[in-house]
């Protein structure tokens, strides 16, 4: 394996109190200092069946991701370096209109956007490995129409043997410059700032099981429309409105249970989010790690997603109604989706190589209670991804 | 390069530094400070002991007193929190007065009031531990390091003979095993396992070069009783011995650490013990009761 199991990195952590000089033997052993690994995935949306106009294929996204995870000082801190490089095509949902029947038609844009991204993250770690530590993180991203910079903290800190605490917070300001903005009258700068604060608990049930619980709250302040997509607002195609604040609170739990007899772990998740505009989610994630000898492990896991939609959403205003906000994406409206994945990993020496796919479906029909007023546009998608990690001194 | 040996006894167990040194009065110097190393924490936690540090804090059990402990006490404390927690409370620094009630010995099994009695007074979910204040609630409960200190010891006598100059040695503390290094020619140290039947014999030999070689055995202290076995190694939780391997060998980087491993498996008994071993991830070898063995090393059994 290619990491200290938990149980020893907690054996070590304790001892290393007590034999300073352990530690840096430790360093020495089989057990590696750095890792890295690299990662290619490739998302894949599927074209859009039914009534549309424009190109019907979708986006389509290339992902390249490398890390660097390392021990400074002697191991008193942890460096982690993360570098994104991606590049995305493809055309996306514009508008909708009505058909003669005044039934929503979806409008694509045409297949113009192409756009990379490059992001930047780095995080340092004090203690790490420990259950009393601090990671400190920033991040920068950089499209062409989009520059994002993050500040982060986060801390953990055992409360007795069996309860650790979590908290932290995270500030982000993005700027937004739309591309061919005075040709289709976009906006042609605008910011928006987001800033979470979360807190958790987790309970050491028993030797093979944690149950973790916590809450979160995001507030977002500035541009949060996207600046790409129309509205038809009675006979007129304005640009869509939302909120210029929105304020998010979501509550989750985690239950991890090890299997060790058969060498496997479940993992199990539920998150609800309630926010100022109205929208409900609920997430349901369940995954099982197989380990089936000789180095390899298989990880199937399911996903189901559920949304109520924002207030404000409306595929098109046929009769305007003074509506301060309006907007049609489709991710403000109701719909669910059910995810699969499946995902192979196999260790060699310091080697790990991963392969591995999902699929995603989501329509109405799949929210919760399955109502809410049609939804064009709802996306379906495939992703598939290869990484390999090594370890070394 | 010569080797030289030194034997003591300390700990209630037969205790041997080998060394090897071109200059003998290097050596002689290096093992002469390492068993003073060991005698001074012997002395230190030693729960034999009323005159000791230990003995003031045992005493000031049940008074709501707390006690202040020094560096290295409250580092040992928090290393056994730690195995208290990854052995779900089966192992137990304060489950001294159980570690007594079954005195071997006696060749009787204890009364269940008297577990029951020796439970009331045990439980490290009941210490009151803010780092380095330590306060027993109840009359009667006390710390027993007798799980941790030897291995520990071990260690620190290792690290002291390299501080004095020796790159090729190891410390052996009544089977606990802390290399210094490797022989002077790059070869491996041979540990050998004792058999569960005859203790006389060496059932397996096990190659160690770097860290700490632990055993944890139920043989060389058992008591049976009407056909069945009842070993020293008592779990925390019931107050009860566990049936467990006849002895259980991790090596990790120090043989604190490996000392931890061996214990642990040995409380949670044959099949879950090997679960855990192989979860730790670090090198092992058990021998069953009836003498087959298991584990990750491969072992020359003879």
């Amino acid at each position: 394996m290619p990491r200290p199991s938990t149980s020893l990195a907690a054996l070590l952590t304790a001892a290393a109190a007590l034999l300073p000089a352990a530690q840096t033997r430790a360093a020495d052993s089989d057990e590696a200092d750095t890792h890295a690994s690299y990662r290619f995935s490739e998302y894949d949306e599927d074209a859009l069946h039914g009534v549309v106009v424009g190109d019907p294929r979708r986006y389509r996204v290339l992902s390249q991701q490398l890390d660097i995870d390392t021990k400074l000082d002697g191991g008193a801190w942890g460096l982690k370096l993360d570098a994104t490089h991606e590049v995305m095509s493809g055309s996306s949902p514009w508008y909708v209109t009505a058909d003669a029947n005044g039934r929503p038609v979806q409008v694509l844009s045409g297949a113009t956007i192409r756009d990379r991204r490059n992001a930047l993250s780095v995080s340092l770690t004090q203690n790490p490995g420990t259950s009393a530590n601090t990671t400190y993180t920033a991040s920068y991203s950089k499209e062409n129409d989009y520059r994002a910079t993050a500040l982060g903290i986060e801390r953990s800190q055992p409360l007795s043997a069996a309860t650790t605490l979590g908290y932290g917070g995270s500030f982000s300001h993005d700027v937004i410059k739309p591309f061919q903005a005075q040709d289709y009258g976009r906006i042609e700068r605008a910011t928006k700032n987001t800033a979470s604060v979360f807190s958790s608990l987790a309970w050491v049930l028993d030797r093979d099981s944690v149950l973790q619980a916590g809450v979160q709250i995001n507030l977002s302040h500035g541009y949060l429309s996207d600046p790409y997509k129309l509205f038809v607002y009675g006979k007129f195609l304005t640009a869509e409105r939302r909120p210029d604040q929105h304020v998010e609170a979501a509550g989750l739990v985690r239950y991890r249970r090890a299997y060790a007899q058969i060498d496997a772990a479940l993992h199990l998740d539920y998150r609800y989010a309630q926010d100022s505009w109205g929208l409900t989610s609920h997430t349901v994630e369940a995954s099982w790690y197989q380990g089936l000898g000789h180095g390899w492990r298989l990880v199937p896991g399911l996903r189901w997603y559920s949304q109520s939609a924002a207030r404000f959403y409306a595929p098109f205003l046929a009769a305007p109604g003074g509506q301060r906000f309006y907007s049609s994406d489709y991710r403000l409206g109701t719909f669910g989706a059910f995810s699969t994945s499946i995902n192979v990993r196999k260790a060699i020496g310091r080697w790990e190589f991963s392969l591995g796919a999902e699929r995603y479906h989501s329509a109405r029909g799949l929210a919760l209670g399955g109502g809410g007023g049609t939804v064009p546009a709802l996306v379906d998608f495939t992703r598939a991804w290869a990484g390999l990690d090594f370890g070394f001194d | 390069m010569d080797l030289h040996r030194y034997a003591f006894s300390s700990m209630g167990c037969p205790c041997a530094i080998q060394l090897e040194a071109d200059d003998e009065s290097v050596a002689r110097t290096a093992a002469a400070r390492a068993q003073a190393e060991v005698a001074r924490l012997d002395e230190k936690y030693s729960h034999y002991r009323s005159d000791n540090w230990l003995a003031r804090l045992c005493a000031s059990a049940g008074s709501g007193r707390r006690v202040e402990l020094d560096e290295e006490a409250a580092n040992l404390v928090d290393f056994a929190a730690a195995l208290h927690a990854q052995s779900a409370g089966r192992f137990d620094v304060t489950a001294g007065a159980l570690t007594k009630l079954w005195d071997l010995q006696s060749g009787r099994i204890p009364a269940q009031a008297q577990i029951d009695a020796a439970l009331a007074r045990s439980g490290w979910h009941r210490v009151e531990w803010q780092r380095p204040y330590l306060c027993l609630p109840v009359a009667g409960m006390c710390i027993d390091f007798g799980g941790v200190v030897k291995e520990y010891a071990a260690d620190r006598a290792a690290q002291i003979c390299r501080k004095n100059g020796i790159a090729h040695g190891i410390v052996d503390l009544g089977g606990d095993l802390a290399a210094i290094g490797a022989h002077a020619d790059g070869s491996a140290w041979l540990a050998g396992i004792k058999s569960p039947r005859n203790p006389a014999d060496v059932h397996a030999s096990i190659e160690l070069d770097r860290g700490g070689l632990a055993t944890s055995g139920d043989y060389e202290r058992v008591m049976i009783v009407d056909g069945r076995r009842y070993s020293h190694i008592v779990d925390a939780r019931t107050g009860w011995p566990m049936q467990s391997f006849a002895s259980v060998s991790v090596l990790a980087d120090s043989c604190l650490v490996a000392g931890a491993a061996s214990t642990l498996a040995m409380l949670f008994g044959v099949e879950r013990g090997a679960d855990y071993l192989r979860e730790l991830g670090l090198p092992w070898l058990a021998i069953d009761a009836d003498g087959r063995t298991r584990g990750s090393i491969e072992a020359a059994t003879t």
